[in-house]
C-alpha cells in the first residue's frame, strides 16, 4: 500500500507541438480509489501509462510513497495494470496467466500456487483455472485480468477503461464488483475512465482532465454540487447540466424577461455575460401566473421513476435547449409550453469568458 | 450469413485444383510407362506399370539418395534459419520503436526488387574466395535470410500482436527476448509455419544458383537436371526424368501433409482472437 504523488509529471509525444501532460500534479492517498475521467485525448490514459512506467516521463517526478519511482522500469515499480482489452496471453490458461508474473518474479511454485487459488476464489474463477482464454465469455476475461493484477499484491493497481469491452448490463455488475474488491484489498488504485457514470459510482475521488489539464480533483458529489468551471458543469451529470447564457443585471442573471436568483457571492462577482448553470432536478414547475422561463416541450423520455423533457426555451433571439427532470407520472406533452423556476442554492454561476465558478 | 458458395465459386476451385495438381500428376503418369510409349503421340493420359522399372533405373543413373540428403540438409538449414531471423527481425520491425526503422523496412523491402540472376557472379566471386565452392554451405548460405520473410513476419505480427500484450509482459516483468518469446512467437505460429514451408520449398526446387555453386556435390534439382542429359544423341528418356521428378517431389508431398493440419488450425486460431 503507498501514496501516489505525480510532482508536475511531464509527457511530450515526438514531433507534437504541444505536451500530451503540461505538468500534473496529483497526490492520491494510500488505499484511495481515484478515477480520472475526461474526454478523449485529455491525457488520462497518458498519466496512468506514465504511472505504470509504459509511458517516459519528460519532467517532473512520480512518487511512490517516498520511492522516486520516474526512471524505475515497470517490472520494478509493484505496480499491476489492467488493461482495456485485458490483454491476456491466448496460448496460457487462465491459472498460467495469473502465475505469469510471479514466476517471472521467480516466486516458488508452490506460493505462486496458493496465490492463484486465493484469486481465483475472490474472483470465482476457481472452475475456469484450466481454460484458454479464448473459451471464456468477455466478463470472465475481465475477472482473470483483475485476478494476475492481484495475485501480485502490488502497491497500486492501475486500470486503463477495463469495462469499456463489456456490455452494459455486464458492466453495471462489475462496476460494483471491482468497487467492492478494491476496498476489500484496501490497494490504491488509479482507474481511467471516459464515462462519467463509472467515475462518479467507483471513485473515492475524481480527477476531471481536460487537454492534458486537471480541471478539478474531488469527491463525486462536490464535483456535481460544485463544479469549479464550465467544463466540469457540463462534463459530469447525466442528463448534462442546463448550460444558459446571461447577462447580469443589478445582482440578478437576466435570461431574456426570466431573471435568474442567484446567491449573494455570484451576485456580488458576476458582471457582463455569464452562464447559468441548473441541473434538470433542480428546475421547478411553476404557474404561468408565476413567470419562470418559458420552455417549448419537444420531447418526453418516460423513464419510469421520472422522466425527462427536453424542450427550447421560449426567449427571444437566444432560444436554448432545456432539460427538466420531472416525477414520472406528472402529465407533460409534446408542444406543452412549461413554465420553470429554481431556487439561489441550485444555480451555478459561471463566467462565460473564463468559464470559473463565480457562486459559492 | 454462412450462404454455400455458388457453381461458379466451385467450378472456378475445382479448375485451380486441377491446375495444380496436373503436373504431379503428368509427371507420375509419364514416369510410370516405358521409354517408348512416353514418346507417343498422342500422350497417354492414364498410368502405365513401370514406375518401379524406372524408379530403379534413376537410383542406378544417379546418386538419388545422398542428392535427397543434400537437398534436404540445405532446406531444412535455409527454412529454419529464414524463420528464426525473420521473425526476430520482422517483430522488431513491427513491434519496436527505434530510429531509423521505417528507412530501414524500406530499404529491406526494395532489395525484393533486385533480381535474383544479379547477384549470382558476385556471391559465386564471394564463395570462391571464401573457398566454399562445391559445398552445402555454398547453396545454403545466400538464403539464410530473406527479405521477403522479413517483410512477410513483420507484416504478419503488426496486426498478431497487441500492443497491449507486449505491454502486459512488460509489466510482469519480462525482458525484451521474454516477450518475444512469450507473446510473438506464439502469436506467430501460423506465419511461421507457412513461411517454413515456403522458403523449403523454394530451397528444395531451386535450380539457378546451386548449378553455380557446386560441382561435384549434387542437390536434388542437380541430380534430375543430369537424368535429362542421360542417353546423349538420343531424344531425352521422359520417363526416367519424369519417374526421378516425380520421387523427388515425395518429400513435399509429406511435409504438406505432416504440417498441413497444424497450418489451417493456425490460421483459424490467428482469426478467432479478438
Amino acid at each position: 500500500m503507498a501514496t501516489v504523488t505525480f510532482e508536475k509529471a511531464q509527457r511530450w509525444y515526438a514531433g507534437a507541438d504541444t505536451a500530451a501532460v503540461p505538468g500534473i500534479d496529483l497526490e492520491i492517498r494510500d488505499g484511495e480509489f481515484m478515477v480520472l475521467v475526461g474526454p478523449s485525448g485529455c491525457g488520462k490514459s497518458t498519466t496512468l501509462r506514465m504511472l505504470a512506467g509504459l509511458e517516459a516521463v519528460d519532467g517532473g517526478k512520480i512518487l511512490l510513497g517516498d520511492r522516486d519511482i520516474t526512471t524505475v522500469p515497470p517490472k520494478d515499480r509493484d505496480i499491476a495494470m489492467v488493461f482495456q482489452n485485458y490483454a491476456l496471453y491466448p496460448h496460457m490458461t487462465v491459472a498460467d496467466n495469473m502465475a505469469f508474473a510471479l514466476k517471472m518474479a521467480k516466486v516458488p511454485v508452490a506460493e505462486r500456487r496458493k496465490r492463484v487459488a486465493e484469486a481465483a476464489r475472490i474472483l470465482g474463477l476457481e472452475d475456469y483455472l484450466g481454460r484458454k482464454p479464448k473459451a471464456l465469455s468477455g466478463g470472465q476475461r475481465q475477472r482473470v485480468a483483475m485476478g494476475r493484477a492481484i495475485v501480485r499484491s502490488p502497491q497500486v493497481f492501475c486500470m486503463d477503461e477495463p469495462l469499456s469491452n463489456l456490455d452494459a448490463k455486464m458492466r453495471v455488475q462489475t462496476r460494483t464488483d471491482i468497487a467492492r474488491l478494491q476496498a476489500d484489498l484496501g490497494v490504491t488504485t488509479v482507474y481511467v475512465t471516459h464515462d462519467q457514470v463509472e467515475a462518479m459510482t467507483m471513485g473515492d475521488r475524481v480527477a476531471v482532465m481536460k487537454d492534458g489539464l486537471l480541471q478539478q480533483v474531488d469527491t463525486p458529489l462536490n464535483l456535481y454540487d460544485r463544479p469549479v468551471n464550465l467544463f466540469v458543469a457540463g462534463f459530469i451529470g447525466s442528463p448534462q447540466m442546463n448550460l444558459l447564457e446571461a447577462t447580469a443585471v443589478d445582482g440578478r442573471a437576466a435570461i431574456g424577461d426570466y431573471l435568474v436568483p442567484v446567491d449573494p457571492t455570484a451576485a456580488q462577482k458576476m458582471r457582463g455575460a455569464v452562464t447559468v448553470g441548473v441541473r434538470p432536478e433542480s428546475w421547478r414547475i411553476v404557474s404561468d401566473a408565476e413567470g419562470g422561463l418559458p420552455v417549448r416541450v419537444t420531447v418526453v423520455e418516460e423513464l419510469g421513476a421520472d422522466s425527462f423533457v427536453y424542450g427550447t426555451s421560449g426567449v427571444e433571439g437566444t432560444p436554448a435547449n432545456i432539460i427538466v427532470r420531472i416525477a414520472a407520472r406528472d402529465q407533460v406533452h409534446r408542444g406543452d409550453v412549461l413554465h420553470v423556476t429554481t431556487d439561489p442554492a441550485d444555480v451555478h454561476v459561471f463566467d462565460t469568458e473564463t468559464g470559473e465558478r463565480l457562486s459559492a | 450469413m454462412n450462404r454455400r458458395p455458388g457453381a461458379l465459386v466451385y467450378g472456378l476451385l475445382a479448375a485451380f485444383v486441377v491446375g495444380s495438381a496436373l503436373p504431379l500428376y503428368w509427371s507420375f503418369m509419364i514416369g510410370s510407362h516405358t521409354r517408348e510409349r512416353a514418346l507417343d503421340t498422342p500422350p497417354p493420359l492414364l498410368p502405365g506399370g513401370h514406375f518401379l522399372d524406372n524408379a530403379g533405373r534413376v537410383l542406378n543413373t544417379i546418386d538419388f539418395w545422398q542428392a535427397m540428403l543434400n537437398s534436404l540438409i540445405v532446406s531444412t538449414v535455409c527454412a529454419t534459419s529464414v524463420v528464426f531471423f525473420s521473425t526476430l527481425a520482422g517483430y522488431s520491425f513491427a513491434k519496436l520503436r527505434f530510429r531509423g526503422s521505417s528507412p530501414l523496412m524500406g530499404f529491406v523491402v526494395m532489395t525484393m526488387a533486385v533480381p535474383t540472376q544479379l547477384a549470382i557472379v558476385p556471391l559465386f566471386i564471394l564463395m570462391r574466395d571464401y573457398r566454399l565452392l562445391d559445398t552445402l554451405a555454398a547453396v545454403a548460405l545466400p538464403t539464410l535470410v530473406t527479405a521477403f520473410g522479413v517483410f512477410f513476419m513483420r507484416q504478419y505480427l503488426v496486426d498478431a500482436v497487441p500492443d497491449e500484450l507486449i505491454e502486459a509482459a512488460r509489466m510482469d516483468g519480462c525482458s525484451m527476448i521474454r516477450t518475444f518469446w512469450t507473446v510473438a512467437v506464439p502469436a506467430a505460429r501460423p506465419a511461421m509455419a507457412i513461411l517454413f514451408l515456403f522458403t523449403f520449398m523454394q530451397v528444395w526446387t531451386d535450380y539457378m544458383w546451386p548449378l553455380v555453386a557446386l560441382q561435384k556435390t549434387e542437390t536434388l534439382q542437380i541430380a534430375l537436371d543430369r537424368l535429362a542429359l542421360t542417353g546423349q544423341g538420343q531424344s531425352t528418356d521422359y520417363a526416367l526424368l519424369l519417374a526421378g521428378t516425380a520421387m523427388a517431389t515425395v518429400p513435399l508431398l509429406v511435409l504438406f501433409v505432416l504440417t498441413g493440419r497444424q497450418l489451417v488450425t493456425g490460421i483459424m486460431q490467428g482469426a478467432l482472437k479478438g
